[in-house]
Order: C-alpha cells, then structure tokens, then sequence
C-alpha cells in the first residue's frame, strides 16, 4: 500500500522534480502542497499557507511523511518550519528537511557533515540554520544540505549561467573561479529525498549533498560553455567582474523593479550578483561520502548532464 | 598566510617541514602541490608584493661580454611572482629526443626520460593557464586548422606541433589567494644568505635570512619600522633552491664554510654548462598562391588559449644531421628597415621607447640614427594609417585591456614576404658559466659574473637546420626562402643569449663529478637540499623553459611527500 507523503513547495524547481519522483517511485502516494490554486494538476494537490500550523496540521491527517522543500525569503522559511515541526507533534510524520550549504557559511576546505553551521552570509543563511536548530528539537528528520541544484531548467545553477556563458559575460574567472562548485543534479537530491523516506538509518541524521570530485568554478564553466558550444570561452578579467557587480548590477536591478512596478514586460539582461562571485571563489568542497554510504546514492555524471540540459535549451 | 619579515623582531628564527627559497613560477608551483600534505611549507621570497628598487638592485652583477648577455638584473624580476611578472607566456613540453644522449651532442643525456615528468606536465599546463595538455595541432582542435603553409611538405620539418601561450599568468596574482588562504606560509622580504651546513657538510641545518634597511615602512604593521636590516633564521627539514637558474649557483658558491669550493660543487660543476637559447632573425621568405597560401597567426583552443604552430626540426633529422632541437616562426620583416613599406611596422618603430627593455631588444634595435630611415618610417605611417589605427585597437582591446593577452605581434603580409624567427638549442658546455665576481651586494653576498659562451656546433645546428629548411620550400614548390648563409652566426648572435632562460647552472646526473644534483633534484652528497627549476636541466631543447621547470616542480613536490613522513 502507498505511503502519503506530503510535499510542501511543491510548485518549486525541487519540489515539482520530487512530486515526479515520488510519483513515479511505486510506493509513495504524494500530495503536492502549494499557496497557489492549479485547475490541472497531474498529482494530488491541496491549497496550502504553510505558514498556517491548523491548516498544515489538517493536512497531515493520514500522512507518513512530508518533503520540505519551501524556497521563499527567510522570516518565511522559518515561519513555515516553526508551524511544520509543531503541527507534526501530533502524528510525528517522517520529515525530510531541504536545507542548504549555506549553512557552512565562509568556511573553507573539506566539509563534513559534523562541520559547524556558521551564520556569516546573511538571512538566508541564517534562516536555514535557524530552521535547521528547529528540526534537531523536532526528531524524526532527515536534514539535506545540497550543493548547488544543476539540472534541465534550473534558473539558479543552469539557466541563467548559460545566458551568461553565451554572452561571454562569464568564462574563464582566473583566480576568481577557484572556489569548488559542489554541484548536484537535481535527480540526484530527488534520489536523496526518497532514501532519506525510506532509510531507517537517515533518521535524524544530515547529509551533504553535491556529486564527488565536484570541479572548481572554472571547470564547471567551461565544461557548460563547450557543452554549450560557447566556445572559445573569454578570459574574463578582475576589471570586468568589478564592472559587472559594481557598475552594471545596480542600474539593472533598479530598472528591472520598476518595469515590474509599471507593469512592462521588458526583457533586460541579469545582473550577476556580487553574492555569486563570492560563492565562486570560496574554496569550499562539500564532503558526500555520508550520503553515498547512508543514502547509496551514485552521483550523475556531469558531462552527459551537460550534453543533454544543452540539448534541451 | 602571508608574512612580512620586516615585521619580524630581530634575530626571530622560523620553524618549518621544508622551507622553498624563492616566490616565483616554480616555488609558487611547488608550495601550491604540497598543500593539504599536512607538511608545514614556508616560502620565502625576497622580494615584496610589488617591485622594489633596492631589492631588484641585488640582482646586479657583471657580465664578462656585455654584447653577449644581459646585464644580470634584466630579464628576471626579484619580487612575489618572480620573473612570472614578466612573462612572455610561451609554454611547450620537451621533446623526448631532448633526454637522450647524442653522441654528437656533448654533455647530453638526462639521467630521467620524458616518461618521469610527463604525468606532471597536465597540471604544470593548469598551472601555467594554458588549457590541455596537447601539442599538436590534430589533437588539439575539433575543427581542421589552416595549413601553416600550404602544400609544404617537408621530409625534415613537420608544421603540426604547437606552443601555448599562458594569459601570460603571474603567479603572485593569480594564486596569491591560495597561498593566502592555504596552510602554507610565505615570508615577504626574506633574502637568504647563508646556508649553514652541519659539521659533516651532509645537511642543512639553518639558513640565514637577511632583510634590507625598512625604508618605506613596507613591513605592514610598522613593528619592522626601525630602518636597520635585520638577520633571521630558519629551521627546515628540508630545503628547496628555486631562485632561478643565475640565483642558485650564487647561493651554492657563495657559501663556503663546510665546503671550501661551496656547496655541491666539490668537482667544480656548479655554475657551469650555463645555457639560454640561440635566437635569430634571418633571410626573406616568399611565398606563392594567393592570401590564403599561408596562416602565421595564432588558433585560440576552446579553453581561449592562443596557439600557434611553428617549423620544427624532426628527431630523425637532428641525428641524422647531428645537429641540436631547433624550431622556427615566421615573422614580420625587420622594423629598423623602412622599405618593408609596412605602416605596422613603422608605427612599432616610433613605439620603441613606451616597450619594456625586455621585448624591446629583439623587436627593434639601435644603430645609427638618420632622418632619411625617420622620414620614410613617416611615410609609411602616414600612406598607410587606417592599417596603423586598426593595429593600435587590436593591440589595445586584445592585448592592453584583455585579461588573456594576445601573445605577439603578428602582421600579415599581403604579398606573402615574411622573415623567419629561428629558436634552437644551445649545447651544454663547460666552459659557459656563471661565478662569483669580487663585489658584493648591500647584504654581503658576492655579486654574479656571466661568462655566457655558444659553440661551433650551436652555430651549426642553426646553419644546416635553415639550410634544410631553404632546401625544403624550394622543394615543396611553395615558394623561396633567401637568406646570407655567411650571416646565421652574426644573426644568432646579433642580440646575444636569449633572454630569460637561465638553463644547466646545477646539472641533473647521476655522476657526482659531472652534476649538481641526482634524479630526484637533491645536490649530490647532501641529505636535504633540493633544487628546483631551469637550472637542473641537462641540456636546453628547443623549447621555452618555464613549463618544464614547473613540471619538475611538481614531481619534487610528490617525492617530498612521500620522503618526509
């Protein structure tokens, strides 16, 4: 008999590929939970506030386990987990927490689970440690801290990096793309979530998630710009990066919030935010041998995923 | 973690598991592969994070023929970097014949073949930014590439192999993080001086590490600020030279107290079979077929490294010939010559005083001065000036404002003339050397005299490799290549010894009688000392050293790894 599991965010990059997953797994029945009312929805769908721990707690009713893949600003995210962990004290369902390598904050070199969480990065970081401390007092959770999520339609870590790639706004960063990208294919998180439902051993435990022999920032560019076939690609210069951060993010932040305050539909080029290049140099290489032993996930090989998310754009 | 030793106390003495002297290329290289090893490395450089006068001034030193050599403190910088912050960028492996021992070659033959540094060459590549490790021109490309010349064929030239140019990357810069963040210690400001050996001159067992009088308030918390220099020591399990090849026979012979002749020189090698490269422009080269006949442009790989190919003289041909590794580019006519007609190259003889010395010396010349040659460089500027201001945006976009540099200037000729740029090896030979003069530097250190010699026979792979190559062209119907048989020596050595390529000065081998140091790059009969660099090189090979000499760096690396547990 299926398992109900309930995912909140459902209607998220994550959580509409998780949705699929369970789907597909043979032994889950899952609902999909989302804010947003959909006349035609493939799955089993409720109309949900997360935030609203009566309505989350009527939800649970019959429920065996919940995906917690909400993506929202930080006072949110942990709004919504603060009502999920008390609404599931009646039932105590099996929950699975999607949380984040932010939760390492700065810190450099090989990252293992057991490494501190450090708040140094800003609110979101914070809000997923917060959530994170919540979860611990909670019990029965399986904590995910992915890498970056790559994968067909990923805006953050594909789709806008390919725009740039095309434009030769991004290429070879020399020194600034020697951080490690800890990248994982979005099957592969999907992978994590059901053996995490399913594993009695992933009970209360975290786990890393980001494919291993992860390459460095440069790599990932290059290896994306040929896969791409955006190639030769640039050398791009300190003096560019400034540019673009400091000179040409501003303007077109501003420009992009007030065409959308006068409802024009204006396609303007992304800024690439200062955050992003920061997170391009730090040298930081997220341990996964915990969730390949626990989880026995194999990770997907980067340049076939490449061929074929290029293929698809 | 970067240090400054003006901000050091006086007398201060440093631990560490090995301890690099010298932040360029190779020490960067070196320090860089040993990170993670759990090894404490302290690299320490002399010089700061920008050049500086007085250190650069330590260089100085004599030259016994001043139109053979470069004065000492030209074509290498005394700084963080090294002389990376100077780079041409020119990168290619060397070639297998280059380890072998030709009985025609004198002194040849390394102790090691290509096999032992060939699997550190991928990461020297990644080091040096200069994409994959592929040299050829099949290999390296997806798409077909131009034929260099087309329909040569040439039984004693192949145009498939390739050289790389680096952005040119300077190793302070570009890993400047990493050994900031790493577990790795760099002390700015650190001139060695002194190697103290152990009573029984087998090992050494304290340096001494001067800095100069703190004038500037370059120590950066100002605790340095005395004004006097100060002496340091330093403790090191093992200790690795990579000062370059004209700084590490200084440091050998300069210290004397166990060693009467200095250290690792008890059979008087230390210092001699001094190589650069022999390197020309010669003759005319014309060529038939319309603008497509010839390619001597650059080919940028996917990663955007340039690439170009050049003529390179086969291995069977060097032993059938027995003649030395020798390659060749074609090149732009001469600039002082007006009658090239060429507004480029007019324009880079009004140029000459905003070129560095270094890249000045091989792209114009002095001679006489005469307003009839200034005239007509005029004139040519002037007649061909859209020519001139589109050569000025390239070199200002690619070059001037790019972060990966367009390596060269390269002029294509409408009416297929061009000049040819040789580079060949230089024999190993004794009798080129390096020693001691009778000055010393403001730190007590003797001064360096180059005594840079060439030999018959290096004129002679120059002659029969053009000779050939003539013969070839003529040959293969692709056109004529002219040039003063009678003029390859004075040509070869029209500017002297090429510049930056200090080869050969602590010889690998396994003789202690013929070299400084044995296969694993420690000197002869001592327990911890280490050489790193151009310096080890046995013979010179046709190619540019830098690559080589960041390999070895790294196969140092993996043999101090595993040797010092």
């Amino acid at each position: 008999m299926s398992r109900h599991i309930l995912v909140l965010g459902a209607d998220g990059y994550i959580g509409r590929r998780v949705m699929a997953g369970l789907a597909g797994s043979g032994w889950a029945a899952p609902v999909a939970a989302g804010r947003r009312e959909v006349l035609s929805s493939p799955h089993e769908r409720i109309r949900l506030d997360a935030t609203d721990q009566v309505a989350l707690a009527r939800a649970l009713a019959g429920v065996e386990g919940v995906v917690n893949c909400i993506a929202a600003d930080g006072d949110t995210m942990i709004a919504a987990a603060r009502a999920l962990f008390a609404a599931a004290e009646a039932t105590r369902p099996r929950i699975v927490h999607l949380s984040s390598m932010a939760v390492y904050g700065t810190q450099t070199g090989e990252i293992e689970e057991t490494a501190p969480l450090v708040d140094d990065t800003g609110a979101y970081g914070s809000a997923k440690i917060e959530i994170e401390r919540l979860a611990a007092g909670y019990g029965p959770v399986t904590v995910l801290r992915p890498g970056c999520v790559y994968g067909p339609d990923s805006p953050q870590w594909t789709t806008r990096i390919a725009g740039w790639l095309q434009a030769r706004r991004l290429g070879d960063l020399g020194a600034a793309g020697d951080g490690i990208a800890n990248l994982v294919h979005v099957e592969d998180v999907v992978a994590a979530v059901l053996a995490s439902l399913d594993k009695p051993r992933a009970e209360g435990q975290a786990y890393n998630l980001a494919m291993a022999g992860a390459p460095d920032w440069n790599g990932y560019l290059f290896r994306f710009a040929k896969a791409l076939g955006a190639v030769p690609i640039k050398r791009i210069g300190n003096r560019a990066l400034k540019i673009e951060t400091k000179f040409k993010a501003p303007p077109l932040k501003i420009a992009e919030i007030l065409a959308r305050k006068a409802k024009l539909n204006i396609s303007l080029p992304e800024p690439i935010p200062p955050s992003l290049l920061r997170l391009f140099r730090q040298d930081i290489r997220l341990v996964p041998t915990k969730a390949e032993r626990d989880l026995g996930l194999a990770w997907t090989d980067l340049d076939q995923a490449l061929a074929a998310i290029a293929a698809s754009l | 973690m970067i240090l400054d030793a003006l901000d050091l106390p006086d007398g201060h003495v440093l631990d560490a598991d090995i301890c690099v002297v010298g932040g360029g290329a190779v020490g960067i290289s070196l320090a860089l592969e040993l990170r993670g090893s759990g090894l404490d490395v302290l690299l320490l450089e002399s010089g700061g994070e920008d050049e500086e006068e007085d250190t650069q001034a330590l260089y100085a030193g004599k030259v016994v023929d001043e139109r053979m050599h470069s004065p000492p403190d030209r074509y290498r910088q005394r700084r963080f970097g090294g002389s990376s912050t100077i780079w041409g960028g020119r990168c290619m492996p060397y070639d297998p014949i280059d380890f072998e021992m030709r009985d025609y070659m004198p002194h040849s033959g390394w102790p090691i073949g290509l096999d032992a540094i060939q699997p550190y060459y991928p990461q020297a590549n990644r080091l040096c930014e200069v994409g994959r490790f592929d040299y050829t021109i099949e290999t390296s490309f997806d798409q077909p590439s131009r034929p260099m010349i087309k329909g040569f064929e040439s039984t004693h030239f192949t145009t498939d192999t390739l050289e790389r140019f680096s952005c040119p990357t300077d190793f302070h810069i570009r890993y400047h993080e990493r050994l900031a963040s790493a577990g790795i210690r760099v002390l700015l400001h650190a001139n060695v001086t002194g190697l103290h050996l152990h009573a029984d001159g087998k090992a050494v067992e304290r340096l001494t590490v001067k800095t100069l009088a703190d004038k500037k308030g370059a120590g950066k918390t100002g605790a340095g600020k005395t004004g006097s220099s100060k002496t340091l020591g330093v403790r090191a399990k093992r200790v690795v030279l990579a000062t370059g090849g004209l700084e590490i026979p200084r440091l050998l012979l300069a210290n004397r107290d166990v060693h009467a002749n200095g250290i690792g020189n008890a059979h008087d090698v230390v210092g001699r079979y001094y190589m650069c490269h022999v390197a020309g422009t010669i003759g005319t080269l014309h060529f038939s077929g319309g603008g497509d006949a010839v390619w001597n442009g650059y080919d940028v790989s996917d990663e955007g490294v340039y690439c170009r190919r050049r003529l390179a003289l086969r291995p069977e041909t060097q032993r059938a010939e027995r003649i030395g590794n020798f390659v060749a580019r074609l090149h732009f006519p001469r600039i002082t010559d007006p009658r090239h007609n060429h507004a480029v190259l007019s324009a880079l003889y009004f140029a000459k005083p905003i070129i560095s010395y270094e890249y000045r010396k091989r792209l114009t010349e002095d001679g006489p001065f005469s307003w009839a040659t200034w005239l007509h460089h005029l004139r040519n500027v002037v007649l061909g000036w859209p020519d001139a201001a589109g050569f000025a945006w390239h070199m200002l976009r690619d070059r001037k404002l790019a972060a990966r540099k367009f390596p060269s200037i390269i002029i294509r000729s409408r009416s297929n003339l061009y000049s040819l740029d040789f580079h060949a090896e230089q024999a190993p030979n004794p009798e080129s050397r390096i020693r001691l003069g009778s000055d010393t530097d403001p730190l007590g250190m003797p001064r360096l005299e180059v005594d840079w010699r060439y030999t018959r026979g290096d004129v002679e792979t120059a002659e029969r490799s053009l000779a050939l190559l003539a013969a070839d062209i003529q040959a293969s119907g692709v056109g004529r290549f002219d040039y003063d048989p009678a003029s390859v020596e004075y040509e070869m050595t029209r500017y002297g010894a090429y510049g930056g390529h200090h080869i050969g000065t602590a010889r690998m081998g396994t003789d202690p009688k013929e070299s400084v140091v044995d296969t694993d790059c420690r000197v002869h009969g001592m327990s911890n000392l280490y050489i790193a660099g151009s310096a080890v090189f046995p013979t010179s090979s046709q190619a540019n050293p830098t690559l080589t000499a960041v390999a070895l760096a790294l196969r140092l690396a993996r043999h101090l790894k595993e040797h010092i547990a």
